[in-house]
């Protein structure tokens, strides 16, 4: 029986002691006794004992058990074993596919494969367990029976402990319940250190992401030199050979990428941003209430189109277009794929992201604003560039920049429509490439996260990521700059 | 009708008659006629949704601006009909300024919100120019020597009552006629409010003032003619110091007794 079922066992236990606290907070309100707290939430109070006890024991030993048993596991290992890391990962693998192969033998079978009477390798096989890889030592034999005695041992103590705790918990908690108790501002605290642990694991996970990030970024820096990878301007990591290690002279320069991610994110916000805000004008200030209520909708549709999809009209449409009509004729290129091509696809994705962010910090500006313009004699167009705009600025700067920054993450359409080809040019119909492509193209197919040619994904990740938190950081520091001017 | 300067209290400035105003289905405003003149201050009150602000906003077809709003009757303008399809309700606006009940400096500095109106106007060619007009506007609300020395600074970091009176600057800087204000002191400081009063008695020689205001010592204090609106219906209108004194209508009598509203 897992872990669910153990939680389940749990919130039942909590729900009894619910009741329990209930009845008899209830009955000392019957009694005559004025309680501070309503019986509700005496009742929540035996609650909460009973389930943050039984919780905490739960996460500490679901954390510890695999730390444990994993040392254990390796303590059986051979000395020289335990020296190469990588051998041992496989090693360990093996040995918890044994173990699971092993749960499935009855017991005499054990004990033959144990004094290795019979071969486990066919044995497991017949059960339908296949097993890889190196051949099996009785060192792994030993080491996967440990490891599921630890894993029983484990088991069993989960369960003991933690009903234990509940029942402990909640024994407790009903105990205190005494007219005077405080059960109502003891349920608060709890319920603030409930939200406060979900906004820290939304905090966690971000700083989570950056560390493996910044982990194997590192790697890939002690194999490549940073310099050869933030100033070179050819990008030529050459083959990834299945196994090797080392920097096989190929060359990582992040410039053409960042070119090509910066020129057709450029070519995007050239796009979006007019259309994007026109429509935003016109929806907030001349479109009349039907017709805001007919186009509004229509525009976020387009924020619904799954990138892909955009990705299929830059390819089979926009792409084309481009070069027949203007990229041969002038001369400039022959290829469908191109900056072009991404950039006005990619404007054309987030023009709902730029119109409906800035429509509603229009419609923000208060009338008054409006009414003091109208009052001086100015048409609406001075009004709205004059008075409206100056105020929803800095919202407007906070929607382009959060749009930059989709952009620039950006991938299926310029997967698609931006070509492969590493270039810095100016010329906007050639082919050229972005950070993102580059890191689907090193990840993808049969790799090893052991060689530069796949590293140097996360070391582009983590530019990426650099580069778009530079631009949010940006973005607020112009929104409280305005702020603090027109406030 | 005679030009501004030589006119003397009484000449009648704007004109409306028997003007009703409908919000959709609810009838707001019901045959309300009213003379307003020049180089005087006329006070409307009455009790909260009694229409006088509705027909405030009707004299610089403010009103236009809400969609479902409508407005029949006529209001003459120095006996123009300021309905008339000849008439441009943003050139209109330029003649008849407004000062409303919130401060509502644009997110501009000190100078560029009193030059907002005279730039789209056009009244000014040069800077110099310009700058004559904002100082003698800011002078004539009284906080020229308050700002002179930061007029670059935004508008919104004035104090509410240096606000107001910046709104005020704002609104004489079109050269208007006639100066309509929606309850200017509701959100000031009694200190403010004198001052602003003081500044709506310096005003009435140079244009029509017409206020809205609860406050019906205000109403005594600044104005010379009141007009008393209830449920939609202007129930009296006469000399401020006959309304306060000896009203002819008992239900003026019960408000400015504190008997409603």
């Amino acid at each position: 029986m897992g872990v669910s079922t153990l939680i389940l066992v749990v919130l039942a236990l909590a729900a009894a002691g619910y009741i329990a606290g209930r009845m008899k907070a209830k009955a000392m309100e019957r009694a005559g006794a004025r309680p501070h707290s309503r019986s509700g939430f005496h009742a929540a109070h035996v609650m909460n004992w009973v389930l943050l006890p039984s919780l905490a024991v739960i996460v500490l030993i679901v954390i510890a058990r695999p730390i444990i048993v994993d040392n254990a596991v390796r303590a059986e290992f051979p000395a020289e074993l335990r020296q190469d890391e990588t051998q041992s990962n496989l090693i360990a693998g093996m040995v918890s596919q044994i173990a699971g192969g092993l749960t499935l033998l009855d017991e005499g079978e054990r004990e033959q494969v144990r004094v290795g009477l019979v071969p486990l390798r066919p044995l497991l096989a017949e059960k339908g367990v296949a097993l890889g890889g190196a051949d099996i030592e009785p060192f792994m034999v030993r080491a996967a029976d440990t490891l599921n005695g630890l894993n029983s041992t484990f088991s069993g103590a989960l369960w003991l402990l933690t009903i234990l705790a509940a029942v402990i918990g909640g024994a407790l908690g009903w105990l205190q319940i005494k007219p005077e108790m405080r059960a109502r501002n003891r349920v608060e605290t709890v319920i603030k250190g409930v939200l406060i642990a979900a906004s820290a694991i939304a905090i966690l996970t971000t700083v989570g992401i950056v560390f493996s990030m910044l982990s194997e970024s590192l790697r890939f820096f002690s194999m490549v030199s940073p310099v050869n990878f933030f100033f070179g301007s050819t990008w030529d990591p050459r083959f990834a050979a299945a196994d090797s290690t080392g920097d096989e002279g190929g060359q990582y320069g992040l410039l053409p990428l960042l070119w090509g991610t910066a020129y057709i994110s450029i070519i995007a916000l050239i796009i979006a941003v007019p259309i994007g805000l026109f429509s935003a004008i016109y929806m907030a200030e001349y479109a009349s209430k039907r017709v805001r209520g007919i186009v509004k909708p229509i525009i976020e549709v387009l924020a619904g189109i799954p990138t892909i999809v955009y990705g299929f009209f830059a390819l089979v449409t926009v792409g084309p277009i481009i070069r027949d009509a203007v990229a041969v004729p002038l001369g400039l290129g022959s290829s469908g794929s191109s900056v072009m091509t991404a950039g006005v696809v990619m404007g054309i994705m987030i023009i709902p992201f730029i119109s409906s962010l800035s429509d509603d910090i229009i419609n923000a500006v208060p009338q008054s604003l409006r009414d003091g313009s109208y009052g001086l004699g100015a048409t609406k167009s001075e009004t709205v560039r004059q008075v409206v705009l100056p105020a929803a600025l800095p919202g407007i700067v906070g929607a382009v920049l959060l749009a930059a920054s989709r952009a620039i993450g950006e991938t299926m359409i310029v997967v698609l429509a931006a070509g492969v080809a590493t270039r810095i040019s100016l010329n906007p119909f050639q082919e050229m490439t972005t950070i993102t492509v580059k890191i689907v193209s090193q990840l993808t197919g049969d790799t090893e996260f052991t060689s530069p040619q796949v590293l140097v994904a996360f070391a582009l990740g983590l530019t990426l990521f650099v580069v778009t938190l530079g631009l949010n950081i940006y973005a607020l520091h112009i929104v409280r700059k305005y702020r603090e001017q027109y406030d | 009708m005679k030009d501004g300067d030589g006119a003397l209290m009484g000449d009648t400035k704007v004109s409306a008659t028997n003007v009703n105003v409908y919000y959709g289905e609810a009838h707001a405003i019901k045959d309300v006629s009213v003379e307003i003149g020049d180089k005087a201050v006329t006070a409307f009150i009455g009790p909260s949704g009694c229409g006088k602000s509705t027909f405030l906003r009707c004299i610089n077809r403010m009103n236009d601006t809400i969609d479902i709003c409508r407005v029949t009757g006529s209001i003459l303008l120095e006996g123009e009909d300021i309905n008339a399809k000849s008439v441009d309700p943003v050139q209109l606006r330029a003649r008849v300024g407004m000062v409303f009940q919130k401060p509502n400096p644009f997110p501009k500095s000190i100078y560029d919100n009193v030059a907002y109106g005279p730039k789209i106007h056009g009244m000014a060619t040069n800077k110099p120019d310009l700058d004559a007009i904002v100082e003698s506007c800011l002078r004539k609300a009284a906080l020229w020597d308050e700002v002179k020395d930061r007029l670059d600074k935004p508008g919104t970091g004035l104090s509410g009552g240096q606000q107001q009176r910046l709104c005020i600057a704002r609104a004489i800087a079109t050269s208007p006629e006639v100066l309509l204000m929606d309850e200017p002191c509701s959100a000031l400081d009694p200190i403010a409010t004198a001052r602003v009063e003081e500044l709506i008695d310096e005003l009435r020689d140079s244009f029509a003032i017409v206020i809205v205001t609860h406050s019906m010592q205000q109403a005594a204090r600044v104005s010379q003619k009141t007009a008393f609106f209830h449920l939609g219906v202007m129930v009296e209108y006469d000399d401020t110091d006959k309304i306060f004194t000896n009203p002819s209508d008992k239900r003026t009598q019960d408000y400015i007794t504190g008997r409603f509203g």
